[in-house]
C-alpha cells in the first residue's frame, strides 16, 4: 500500500508565543516547530497500516519554510516514515491561506500512484481544518473527516472506519484513494528511539518545487493578528491535600462567590 | 572557534530524553521513592528505546553515544528522578570495562547478546573495607588450572540483585597492591554468586543496590579483561570516561530544584507580595542558577574534551566535583525557599536534596577527585 502523510509543524505546546510587532501575524523567533498531535495520530496510523499490510510505504510531506518541515520531516523519518518531501514556501502568503496550502500539495501528489492519503482532522495551531478536504477537491480522490479505527480490507480493497459525529458513530466503507482527516489520539502514537532519531538526521529529504502552484492569488489573506487580552480575576487555592482543595474551594464559592448559600 | 550551541542531532536526542523523563519518569519518582520501588517496567521502556547502552557501539546492539550526548541525555533524565537515573546509567559504567579492556571476541562474546534485549549489568569494585582505596581490595582471584576462582564480597553495587552480568575486580595478590588487580566478566548464573539484602537508602531509592558474594566462582582465563594485573588500570580508565555524566546527573538535579524554587517563589506570598519579589529570595535564586550554569558548562567542556581524544581526568573530576557540590547547594536552597513545605514529603524539593547528596560519594567519592584536581594541577607545575 502507498500511504502519503502531510503534517504541518506548529509552534511546541510550551512556547511563549506573542504577535510579530507588524502584527501580520505570531512571531516565530526562537519558537520551535513541533509535530501536532493530531499529524502524530496521522503517522501512528499510517505506520500501523504499513506494518499490517506489507508491502507498504509511507510517504510524509510538508509545505512550508524549509528548517521547520525538516525538522517535523525528520521527526517522521525517526518514528519509521519511508521517505519525506519538503514543499517549500515562505512562511506568509500562501501559508496563511488554506487553499494556498491545499494547492502546494496537490502540486507534489498530482500524478503519484497513492492508495491512502493521511491529515490530521485539522491543523494543531489554527485548527482550520481546510486543507484536508480542499486537497481532496483538487486531486479528486475521496474525503472523510473526523476518521478513528480506520482500517483496510485486503479482500475487498475498501478502507473501514468509524466517524464521530453529533448524532453517534457512522461506520464506513470507502474504496482507494482515499483521504483521510484523523481523529486525534484515538491511537497511541509511538516514541522515536535514539538509533532511529540520529539515523534520521543523515536520512536524505526530497524536496519538490511547488512555484508555480504557489503563485496564484490567494483566496484569504490575514488583516490583523493580536493575542488575547490576559484574563483576571483568578484565584488560586494552596492546598496539601483533596480534603483541603475541597474544603477551601467550597468556602470560596459559598463566602466569596457566594454561588450558594 | 568554540561552539555552545547544539546541533539539531543533539537537541532532537535531548528533546527526546526530555520526553521520556517527563512522561515515563516524573510521574512515578515520588511513589518508587517513598515505597521504595524498583520501577523495572520504565527501565524495559528505556532499553527499548535507546536510552540503556548509550555508550555501547551500534554494531554490538548500543546506542554508539558520544560523551558529550550521553551527559544531554543523562542531565534530562536526573531531572525527573536521580534514582531511576542511576539504575538507567548504571550499564554504561558496569560495560565500559569490557568496552575498554575486552577483545573483539569477548565483545562479541558478552555485548552483543546482552544488549539484544533488556539486561542490567553491574560494576562490582567498591568492598565493605575500602571504596576509595581500590588498590587495597581483597577480593581474591586464584590461579586454577584453567582459569581462576573468586572470593570476596563486594558492596554498594548498583543493580545488583537485578543484574544478570558483573564485571568484578579482584587480587590476584594483596601484596601486590595495584600491580595484581585483575578484571573478570562473571554472569550472574554462576555457581557461588549470591547477592544480599536491598540496601535502605538515603536517597536514590528507586534503584537497587546489594552486597555481591563470590564464594569459590570459577571464571575461566576467557572471562579475564586485559592482562593480568591490567584491573587497576581498566577500573581507573572506567571512570575517567564515567565520571563526566555524574556531572551530568548532578546538574539534572540541581537544575530541578531551582526550578522548582523559582515557581513556586512566584506563587508564594509573604508580606503582601510574592517572595520572588524580596531580595533574600532573589539573591538565593541567582546564586543557584549560577551553581547550575557553571555545572552544565563545566560538565560540557570535560565531555568535550574526553570526545576529542584527551584522557580528561583533571576536567571530568573537576566537573563531577562541582556539579555534585553544587547540586547538594542548590537542593538545600530550594528547600529553604519552600520553608516548612520544603522539609514535608508531600513536596518535591526534599527527595532532590537526598538525591543530590549521593552524587558527592558514589564514582569517586569528592575528597578523592580533589586529590586527583591537585595531583593533575601540581604536574604543570613541577
Amino acid at each position: 500500500m502507498e500511504i502519503v502523510v502531510a503534517v504541518k509543524p506548529v509552534p511546541e505546546a510550551e512556547a511563549r508565543l506573542r504577535a510579530s510587532a507588524d502584527g501580520s501575524g505570531l512571531e516565530t523567533d526562537g519558537v520551535k516547530f513541533v509535530l501536532a498531535g493530531y499529524d502524530e495520530s496521522a503517522i501512528e496510523q499510517a505506520l500501523l497500516l504499513k506494518e499490517a499490510h506489507p508491502p507498504s510505504t509511507v510517504q510524509v510531506l510538508s509545505l512550508g519554510p524549509a528548517a521547520r518541515c525538516e525538522e517535523v520531516l525528520r521527526a517522521a523519518l525517526a518514528l519509521g516514515c519511508d521517505r519525506a518531501t519538503l514543499v517549500e514556501a515562505a512562511p506568509s502568503g500562501p501559508l496563511a491561506d488554506p487553499m494556498g496550502v491545499a494547492r502546494g500539495l496537490a502540486a507534489a501528489l498530482r500524478g503519484k500512484k497513492f492508495d491512502l492519503l493521511l491529515v490530521g482532522k485539522q491543523a494543531g495551531d489554527d485548527e482550520e481544518g481546510v486543507v484536508g478536504s480542499a486537497l481532496a477537491q483538487l486531486l479528486g480522490v475521496g474525503y472523510a473527516g473526523f476518521v478513528t479505527d480506520l482500517r483496510f480490507d485486503a479482500a475487498s480493497g475498501h478502507f473501514r472506519f468509524r466517524r464521530t459525529v453529533e448524532r453517534g458513530t457512522e461506520l464506513w466503507e470507502a474504496p482507494v484513494p482515499l483521504l483521510v482527516g484523523l481523529q486525534q489520539a484515538w491511537n497511541d502514537p509511538r516514541t522515536a528511539k535514539l538509533p532511529a532519531i540520529l539515523r534520521s538526521r543523515k536520512q536524505p529529504i526530497e524536496r519538490f518545487d511547488a512555484a508555480s502552484a504557489l503563485e496564484a492569488a490567494a483566496r484569504s489573506l490575514g488583516a490583523a493578528f493580536a493575542l488575547p487580552a490576559p484574563r483576571t480575576g483568578a484565584k488560586l487555592l494552596d492546598y496539601r491535600s483533596p480534603q483541603e482543595a475541597a474544603e477551601k474551594l467550597v468556602r470560596a464559592l459559598r463566602e466569596e462567590a457566594k454561588v450558594f448559600p | 572557534m568554540v561552539d555552545f550551541s547544539l546541533s539539531p542531532e543533539a537537541e532532537s536526542l535531548r528533546d527526546m530524553a526530555r520526553k521520556f523523563a517527563r512522561t515515563e519518569m516524573a510521574p512515578h519518582a515520588a511513589e518508587c521513592d517513598r515505597t521504595p520501588r524498583f520501577p523495572e517496567e520504565i527501565y524495559r521502556k528505556a532499553h527499548e528505546l535507546g536510552l540503556m547502552n548509550l555508550n555501547v557501539p551500534t554494531e554490538l546492539g548500543g546506542s554508539g553515544l558520544s560523551l558529550f550526548e550521553q551527559c544531554l541525555l543523562v542531565e534530562e533524565l536526573a531531572y525527573a528522578c536521580g534514582g531511576m537515573t542511576t539504575s538507567i546509567i548504571a550499564n554504561c559504567l558496569a560495560l565500559e570495562p569490557l568496552l575498554l579492556g575486552g577483545t573483539e571476541e569477548q565483545k562479541q562474546r558478552f555485548l552483543a547478546p546482552f544488549c539484544a534485549s533488556y539486561h542490567l549489568a553491574s560494576f562490582c569494585l567498591t568492598e565493605p573495607s575500602g571504596g576509595s582505596d581500590a588498590g587495597a581490595l581483597r577480593t581474591r582471584a586464584r590461579a586454577d588450572g584453567q582459569g581462576y576462582v573468586l572470593d570476596g564480597e563486594k558492596c554498594f553495587i548498583t543493580n545488583a540483585p537485578h543484574a544478570s552480568l558483573y564485571t568484578v575486580f579482584a587480587s590476584l595478590d594483596p601484596a601486590l597492591r595495584h600491580k595484581g588487580i585483575c578484571a573478570f566478566v562473571v554472569p550472574r548464573d554462576a555457581e557461588g554468586v549470591t547477592t544480599g539484602k536491598d540496601e535502605e537508602k538515603m536517597g536514590h531509592r528507586a534503584s537497587s543496590t546489594s552486597t555481591v558474594r563470590f564464594d569459590s566462582v570459577r571464571v575461566p582465563a576467557s572471562d579475564r579483561l586485559g592482562a593480568e594485573g591490567d584491573g587497576f588500570g581498566l577500573a581507573m580508565r572506567t571512570l575517567d570516561q564515567t565520571r563526566t555524566p555524574i556531572g551530568a546527573l548532578a546538574t539534572g538535579i540541581a537544575q530541578a530544584a531551582l526550578d522548582h524554587a523559582a515557581a513556586y517563589a512566584l506563587k508564594r506570598e509573604s508580606f503582601g507580595k510574592p517572595i520572588a519579589q524580596h531580595q533574600a529570595i532573589q539573591i538565593k535564586l541567582a546564586n543557584m542558577a549560577q551553581q547550575v550554569h557553571a555545572s552544565r558548562l563545566l560538565t560540557w567542556h570535560a565531555a568535550w574534551t574526553i570526545d576529542h581524544g584527551a584522557r580528561g581526568t583533571l576536567e571530568s573530576s573537576i566537573a563531577k566535583c562541582f556539579a555534585s557540590d553544587a547540586a547538594l547547594h542548590v537542593a538545600d536552597e530550594a528547600v529553604q525557599t519552600f520553608g516548612g513545605y520544603g522539609y514535608m514529603k508531600e513536596y518535591p524539593v526534599e527527595k532532590l536534596l537526598r538525591d543530590a547528596k549521593l552524587t558527592q560519594i558514589y564514582e569517586g567519592a569528592n575528597e578523592i577527585q580533589r586529590t586527583v584536581i591537585a595531583r593533575e594541577l601540581l604536574r604543570g607545575y613541577s
